[in-house]
């Protein structure tokens, strides 16, 4: 099996310098995780694809996230008054997570890389008997969707999680949850999509998208500010960027822009393999293979033009580590080394927006706002829709791009 | 939340000389260090427990930090000491005082001050034990008495390269041999230095001092050398250093080896530019003056309102223009703040101006004699640890350089730069194997995205549980 050293040399100086192709089948704009994922399927697929990406590949969400797979149902799934229908969509949307989960359980094999992959489970902690009641319910409907959790109080907890604050309510366990290295899974996807003989073109920055008429079999001009590339399909996965692109063709896409704040820690001696989340306060941590804490859970950080990245806000730490120290006692004094901010896209219902456009035909879009987990699964949906025309109930409809 | 006119950040020459002078002028002053004493790095005070019976008797350096740090005995001045700066958001300071939370200064102007740092040189065995900055050895000395080592090595360039060596020996500490890497000065550089000194008479004759010194006392130095290797198996046990040439490339061939169970490196200093690239203030590159130095007006004023700064922070020059740098941005601040006349500034200032003018012509022409060279960056094998913090070897590194010209991205795939240190060992190590590999100046490199917090800092002071969360949640994965 490879190891990340393969990564640096996915793509030579030499080649990325080469000039843009006059003209592929498809044209992938954005080198995060989705665009990458979907040029190794669709190239697997045997498909012609070009990718393009303005800056380095994996540098945006894709490579500033903690790299979490998130398969419990969260905070933000929930309502006010939950109905029967929303029970409904839960389970829907947790075996959605099922099936990335099988995704990733393969990926490793699939690319023949060592990506960090590991299924250490995943914990959801509640402070107030309010926040245990949801556990509780949460529990059932994940029971129903096939998901095993665990909800434990007392000493049953603290015999189970003897690091965490003893006062807690009550926690979940999800022994299907872990975690991979976001640095690394992006740039494989790359490598591999490489071989297959995609082109892959690094500083390479989309200004417009031009749809064209009589040119057979090409039905959009990209430009960009290496030149001009003709293509028959094009799929706008630019992450935070997507509905300013799709803007261009008259596409209003319901979706939003958010910066987020992580802290890292020194590295302390390893003993907690299992991420922890928090079912009513913004809260995600981890201990990380190099032994330091990752904490982060949704803390906003401050918006800023690219090619600046978005800043952070004290209170953003301060915040955070309260939640964790609250937590995990321990973290007191643990130092906090170095933060980072990553922006991120989500849509209004929180839902992904793939598919094809049906008012601009061969438009194409790869988003969704729990990227990481599902993000490698959408694109082999996408690629699968792609490779097969005319099938566009392969996609849920909840997924459709002119909703 | 206290607020004051004018919060100066690091309280080493720069930093007491404007807090003194501002504090003379009536403006409220906060002056923050993270020690427990003023006085910064070159007039570091003796160490709890230890009492100086006479100032002058201790050294030069020490009378005169004396002889400044009283000028703020019957100021105002609000000193925090043992404080961290945090971070600085919205005119306001987040500083960690003591092991205490974090609390807020709020400042109508801001001096940062903060001094700079012994340049990191990597070369095989840097890392052992044994092997320390000439300013950590410094540090021993000036708190503790303690010496390095008894057999104690110098390699370094620049007038502290002799300066220093000649103090400690002064001390009677076991100096075996001191390299420089630049030439012997030439009659050329000589005349260079000695047409800067009018009025820097001083200086020079302080240099003579160190050299005779040296002389008097027999130690080996020698010119136009550089450190190889520190070679040893848990310690240093001996080093090995070479000739160069004028780049500072070894020549191979010319390698002597010395016992030692000390070495200190000394290849001169980086400006601690940290809060200032926090703040978005514009930088420039000076190789003579530290590398990444602050774009300072004739008064100190950053390109950020409000925001002023002085002393080897800003760009290496020395404590002299350090403190001129500081009185003249006080003199500033005051006029800005209403505190004494825009018509009387320039008569305030005009000594201090005569000082500075004086004082950076010698440095200036001391800092060219002693530019660093290329070399300084060659000097690493494959198996040579590049960032100690987080233990990357060169051979791990090489790789990722075939395919990015952003240390960003170095960082992401190889960990160089994420450890304690925040990457202050090894960040201008990779930028220099950038630049070399693709051919273009080290300037030209882009450095990673500034982020608080400036140091290490506990969560347990950083928490605060009264920071409220939006009751929705977005998953940060």
């Amino acid at each position: 099996m490879l190891n990340s050293d393969f990564l640096p040399g996915y793509l030579s100086q030499s080649e990325n310098i080469e000039e843009l192709p006059k003209q592929s089948d498809v044209v992938i704009i954005g080198g995060g995780l989705l665009g990458t994922a979907l040029s190794y399927y669709l190239a697997k697929a045997g498909v012609e694809v070009t990718l393009l990406e303005r800056n380095d590949l994996n540098r945006e969400a894709s490579g500033t996230n903690a790299g979490s797979f998130h398969f419990q149902i969260a905070l933000h799934q929930l309502t006010e008054n939950m109905t029967e229908a929303d029970d409904k969509r839960l389970v829907d949307e947790t075996k959605l997570m099922l099936d990335a989960a099988k995704l990733w359980d393969d990926i490793e094999k699939e690319l023949n890389a060592d990506l960090g992959v590991h299924f250490t489970g995943g914990f959801m902690v509640a402070e107030t008997q309010e926040e245990l009641q949801v556990l509780r319910d949460k529990q059932r409907i994940e029971e129903a969707a096939g998901l095993e959790t665990h909800v434990m109080t007392g000493n049953e907890m603290r015999e189970f999680a003897p690091y965490m604050a003893p006062d807690l309510s009550g926690i979940a366990f999800c022994p299907r949850e872990g975690h991979a290295n976001p640095l690394l899974v992006g740039p494989a996807y790359a490598y591999r999509a490489h071989e297959l003989g995609t082109k892959i073109r690094t500083n390479c920055e989309v200004s417009r998208i031009e749809q064209i008429t009589g040119n057979p079999g090409y039905r959009f001009k990209v430009h960009t500010n290496r030149g001009t590339i003709l293509c028959n399909r094009v799929v706008n996965a630019s992450g935070a960027w997507t509905a300013e692109l799709s803007s261009q063709l008259g596409l209003n896409l319901p979706m939003g822009l958010s910066g987020l704040h992580v802290n890292v820690t020194e590295p302390r001696e390893f003993f907690l393999s299992s991420m922890i989340q928090h079912i009513g306060r913004r809260l995600t941590l981890k201990q990380t293979a190099n032994n330091t804490f990752i904490i982060g859970g949704g803390w906003p950080s401050r918006e800023e033009k690219f090619p600046l990245r978005y800043s952070n806000i004290w209170e953003s730490a301060a915040g955070n580590a309260a939640v964790a120290v609250r937590v995990l006692p321990m973290l007191k004094d643990v130092q906090l080394v170095r933060v980072w901010s990553g922006v991120w896209a989500y849509t209004n219902d929180f839902k992904p927006i793939l598919g094809e456009s049906e008012k601009i035909p061969g438009y194409h879009i790869a988003m969704v706002p729990t990227g990481f987990t599902l993000g490698p699964m959408v694109s082999r949906m996408l690629a699968e829709y792609m490779t097969q025309p005319g099938t566009q109930n392969l996609l849920p409809k909840e997924f459709h791009v002119d909703r | 939340m206290k607020t004051f006119d004018l919060v100066i950040i690091g309280g080493g020459p720069a930093g007491i000389a404007a807090a003194a002078t501002a504090a003379n002028h009536g403006l409220e002053v906060a002056l923050i260090d993270e020690r427990p004493t003023l006085g910064g790095q070159i007039y570091k005070r003796v160490g709890p427990g230890f009492k100086v019976k006479k100032a002058s008797e201790v050294g030069k350096d020490y009378y005169l930090g004396e002889k400044l740090i009283a000028e703020l005995d019957n100021s105002k001045v609000n000193i925090y000491f043992e404080t961290l700066v945090a971070t600085i958001e919205n005119s306001e300071v987040v500083v960690i005082q003591n092991g205490k939370s974090a609390e807020r200064l709020s400042f109508r102007k801001l001096l940062i001050s903060p001094g700079a740092y012994d340049r990191p040189v990597v070369f095989p065995g840097w890392t052992l034990p044994g092997v320390i900055t000439a300013g950590a050895a410094q540090s021993l000395v000036k708190t503790q008495r303690v010496a390095p080592g008894s057999r104690i090595f110098f390699a370094g360039s620049g007038p502290l390269a002799l300066a220093f060596p000649a103090q400690l020996s002064g001390y009677g500490a076991n100096i075996v041999g001191i390299i420089e890497a630049a030439p012997r000065p030439g009659i050329l550089k000589s005349i260079r230095i000695a047409l800067s000194v009018l009025g820097n008479f001083d200086l020079l004759r302080d240099a003579a001092k160190y050299q005779f010194h040296l002389i008097s006392n027999r130690i080996p130095m020698n010119y136009r050398r550089i450190i190889v290797s520190a070679n040893g198996k848990n310690r240093v046990e001996s080093v090995t250093h070479a000739r160069v040439d004028k780049n500072w490339r070894v020549i191979p061939g010319t390698e002597k080896t010395v016992d030692v169970d000390a070495l200190c490196i000394g290849y001169g200093f980086f400006p601690s530019v940290e809060l200032f690239r926090l703040l978005g203030c514009e930088l420039g590159y000076e190789e003579s003056r530290g590398g990444t130095v602050v774009k300072l007006d004739e008064w100190g004023a950053t390109t950020v309102a409000n925001v002023f700064g002085a002393g080897d922070g800003t760009g290496i020059s020395g404590s002299y223009v350090a403190i001129a740098r500081g009185r003249l941005a006080a003199l500033k601040i005051a006029v800005e703040l209403g505190k004494i006349s825009e018509s009387s500034l320039s008569k305030l200032a005009a000594g201090f101006r005569k000082t500075l003018n004086r004082r950076v012509r010698f440095q200036g022409a001391i800092n060219n004699a002693y530019e660093i060279k290329s070399g300084i960056y060659g000097l690493a094998n494959e198996k040579t640890i590049i960032c100690r913090c987080e233990s990357v070897t060169l051979e791990s590194i090489l790789p990722v350089l075939e395919s990015t010209i952003d240390p960003s991205v170095v960082k992401a795939y190889t960990r160089c730069g994420m450890g304690m240190c925040q990457g202050r060992n090894c960040q201008r190590q990779i930028s220099a194997l950038i630049a070399e590999k693709a051919k273009i100046s080290i300037s030209q490199i882009t450095q990673a995205t500034p982020r608080f917090p400036t140091k290490p800092i506990s969560l347990g002071q950083i928490a605060d549980s009264t920071v409220s969360s939006e009751k929705y949640f977005i998953d940060a994965e």
